[in-house]
């Protein structure tokens, strides 16, 4: 499991890469800290590479979610693969983030 | 093989003795059905050579096979056109006491079982006898264990009540050629009833009193729910504790187990709701379930996308796992019993005890209750179609009276004047029976198949066969023989003695195997004492059905088990006193009605 952060003007990109299982999730969480120090900015979460979410993979993306919008950032999710947007769809994620695609 | 000697017998004779032992262990340790590990063993003796084809197939055809079988037909007829409904409504009434409840019970069922097969009778008055308790007041458990042992109690005084009953006759029939009397045990079966009937009524403070399983999941406070999250439910990404789901009313949230099988337990306060979540509540069922309503949980067994897909129509059933089911020693996600039948398991009591982990991963046993959330229709046919599994507590299935009723008792009647008077064999009135309940259509012509219990013809049929090898091979003559070398010649002991065995035998057997296996045994050491054979079959007759201690040992008690919450050990409690008493009066109304020497 891979994580990178890429900030461009008020857009931050969070690259996901691999499978982001029970077992690298709190890795993960660890390496997208970053992300809850942003205030009034756009987080991206890239997840064309992404094989793989479960559910504690997805309570990180939750818990992004739940930090920034208090602070007034906006959360999107990009480029995910049919197995994961079945999961965002099951799950009733894709309802509660600003844009998943 | 027959050169083969050891310990004095041939290889023929381990071959069998191999065989019915390895019956008993794979019937201990396995699930494998009954009728499945019978044929096996058969299929053993046949390929082995110990018996030979026209033997190993001749136990199919015999008497007690054939009446069973026409038994069947006749006892659907009985159920279909309401003579049994009719019955068990009249007779039981408003008694006042606790004893007269019992003898209001036993009696009927005593008499009903000497006239028809105990085991149906049993499982005619389960349902009317949990009502009846219900309005008594008394825990059901109170008449249950009295109804199983008068049924079994009656049974023995006649050929038709108790299965090894005809068998004995069966294998009495083969070995002198001199059919039995249908009522040859009643008068040594009577006063055992009235004897037995007795002892229960007197040890009545020893039938203990369990809560029935219907009620207990209405009023016990510990129970687990399982509830499904779906995806449009407005909790969805909020914290249990925000969308009220974590303290509820009557319960507690004890695990939520994801989509991706994840268990998060125990549960923080601050866990997130995801879509998909199944939520493991402990508590009171009925307040837990309220949830559906108020929160928008669903009972499911896949996916729900919004509780608008659900059908809100749908009910709440109990039923209890019947010995012998399917369900046993699996968990509802491990079968498609849920998809066959359109139900979910929403909760499994196990003899008032909470049963922890999320229900439908519960590995389930027999005697569980289950409580399903059924389709709103079909509930008949939700019961006809599990009825070897599972016995729904509020059975839907109500015959009609009318003329066909009067039909049909007219026909058992006649049955009944026909072979105590020897008009015809009584293979042949009961076919004629059964025959005449088809002609009159008190059963349905096209069902007839699926009235029979063919596992049970199978294992009978078996056990016939099994009876021949011990004969055959000389094992019942070595044991015989044996028997006689330890305890002496004196027959009334060696009588004693085997009855004692046969009847310890028969509480962890069933009475056909013990009575199959036994028979031979004892009818070869009253020709080798030089006695009468009537009171070595007719002992062992009675006492194979002396099985009150345990539950597996009659497929009575067995019925009652799940019904009556009952514990493994609460059969023994009377069921050892009985067996005793019985026994002894037994040997002594046997001896003074037989003579030994003629």
């Amino acid at each position: 499991m891979k994580t990178e952060i890429q900030q461009q003007s008020d857009t931050v990109t969070a690259i996901l890469e691999g499978r982001l299982d029970t077992a690298a999730a709190p890795e993960t969480e660890k390496e997208i800290q970053p992300l809850y120090e942003l205030t009034g900015q756009t987080i991206v979460f890239d997840c064309s590479k992404l094989e793989y979410i479960s559910s504690s993979g997805l309570r990180i993306f939750l818990g992004v979610l739940k930090n920034a919008k208090p602070k007034g950032s906006r959360v999107s999710i990009i480029g995910l693969n049919p197995d994961l947007k079945n999961i965002f769809a099951m799950t009733g994620f894709n309802h509660l983030f600003d844009a998943v695609d | 093989m027959d050169s083969i000697i050891f310990l004095g017998l041939n290889g023929y004779a381990w071959i069998t003795i191999a065989t019915i032992a390895g019956i008993f262990v794979i019937m201990a340790r396995t699930r494998i059905r009954a009728e499945v590990v019978f044929l096996g063993a058969l299929t053993v003796l046949l390929v082995t050579g110990v018996v030979t084809e026209e033997e190993g197939m001749a136990g199919f055809g015999s008497e007690p096979v054939v009446v069973h079988a026409a038994f069947f037909v006749i006892i659907a007829a009985l159920i279909h056109t309401g003579v049994l409904y009719w019955l068990s409504k009249n007779v039981l009434g408003t008694p006042k006491t606790q004893v007269g409840a019992m003898l209001r019970l036993m009696i009927p069922a005593s008499v009903l079982s000497a006239m028809m097969n105990s085991v149906n009778i049993v499982a005619l008055l389960i349902d009317a006898v949990k009502l009846w308790a219900h309005k008594l007041g008394v825990a059901p458990s109170k008449l249950l264990l009295p109804l199983s042992y008068a049924a079994a109690m009656g049974g023995m005084c006649t050929l038709l009540g108790n299965s090894s009953n005809l068998v004995i006759a069966g294998l009495y029939l083969k070995q002198t050629g001199e059919t039995m009397n249908v009522f040859e045990p009643l008068v040594p079966g009577l006063i055992l009833t009235v004897i037995g009937t007795a002892v229960v009524i007197l040890l009545q403070r020893l039938i203990p009193e369990r809560k029935s399983s219907e009620h207990t999941f209405e009023t016990t406070s510990d129970y687990t729910v399982e509830l499904l999250v779906p995806t449009d439910n407005p909790a969805v990404g909020c914290s249990v504790e925000e969308a009220g789901l974590y303290n509820v009313k009557g319960g507690s949230l004890v695990e939520i187990v994801r989509f991706d099988k994840e268990v998060i337990m125990p549960v923080p306060k601050t866990e997130w709701i995801l879509g998909g979540d199944r939520l493991i509540y402990a508590g009171q069922i009925n307040e837990i379930l309220e949830l559906k309503r108020t929160h928008g949980l669903a009972a499911a067994d896949h996916h729900v996308w919004s509780i608008n897909d659900i059908d809100t129509n749908r009910k709440m059933r109990t039923a209890y796992i019947t010995f012998g089911s399917d369900l046993i020693g699996k968990s509802m996600t491990q079968c498609d019993f849920e998809q066959k039948n359109d139900v979910v398991l929403v909760a499994v009591a196990r003899q008032g005890q909470r049963v922890d982990g999320q229900p439908r991963e519960i590995t389930l046993q027999a005697g569980d209750t289950l409580l399903l959330e059924c389709p709103a229709k079909g509930e008949s046919q939700l019961e006809t179609n599990n009825r070897r599994s599972l016995t729904f507590f509020d059975s839907h299935f109500v015959p009609e009276i009318g003329s066909k009723t009067i039909t049909s008792a007219a026909i058992l009647l006649l049955m009944f004047i026909f072979s105590s008077f020897h008009v015809m064999p009584l293979m042949a009135t009961t076919m004629l029976a059964a025959g005449l309940m088809l002609a009159f259509k008190c059963c349905r012509f096209d069902s007839v198949v699926k009235y029979i219990e063919w596992d049970i013809l199978l294992i009978l049929g078996a056990t016939v066969v099994f009876s021949t090898a011990i004969t055959k091979t000389g094992i019942s003559d070595a044991l015989a023989h044996n028997i006689i070398d330890i305890f002496g010649s004196n027959p009334y002991i060696i009588l004693a003695v085997m009855c004692l065995i046969a009847s310890v035998v028969s509480e962890f057997v069933s009475d056909v195997g013990a009575a199959a296996i036994f028979f031979p045994v004892m009818y070869g050491q009253a020709e080798m004492l030089g006695c009468n054979p009537m009171p070595f079959v007719m002992s062992l007759m009675l006492c194979v059905t002396f099985s009150y201690s345990s539950p597996i040992g009659s497929i009575q008690n067995m019925l009652v088990f799940g019904p009556g919450s009952f514990r493994f050990s609460d059969f023994a409690r009377v069921g050892v006193w009985l067996h005793i008493v019985l026994l002894v009066a037994m040997l002594a109304v046997v001896n003074i009605m037989y003579p030994m020497y003629i």
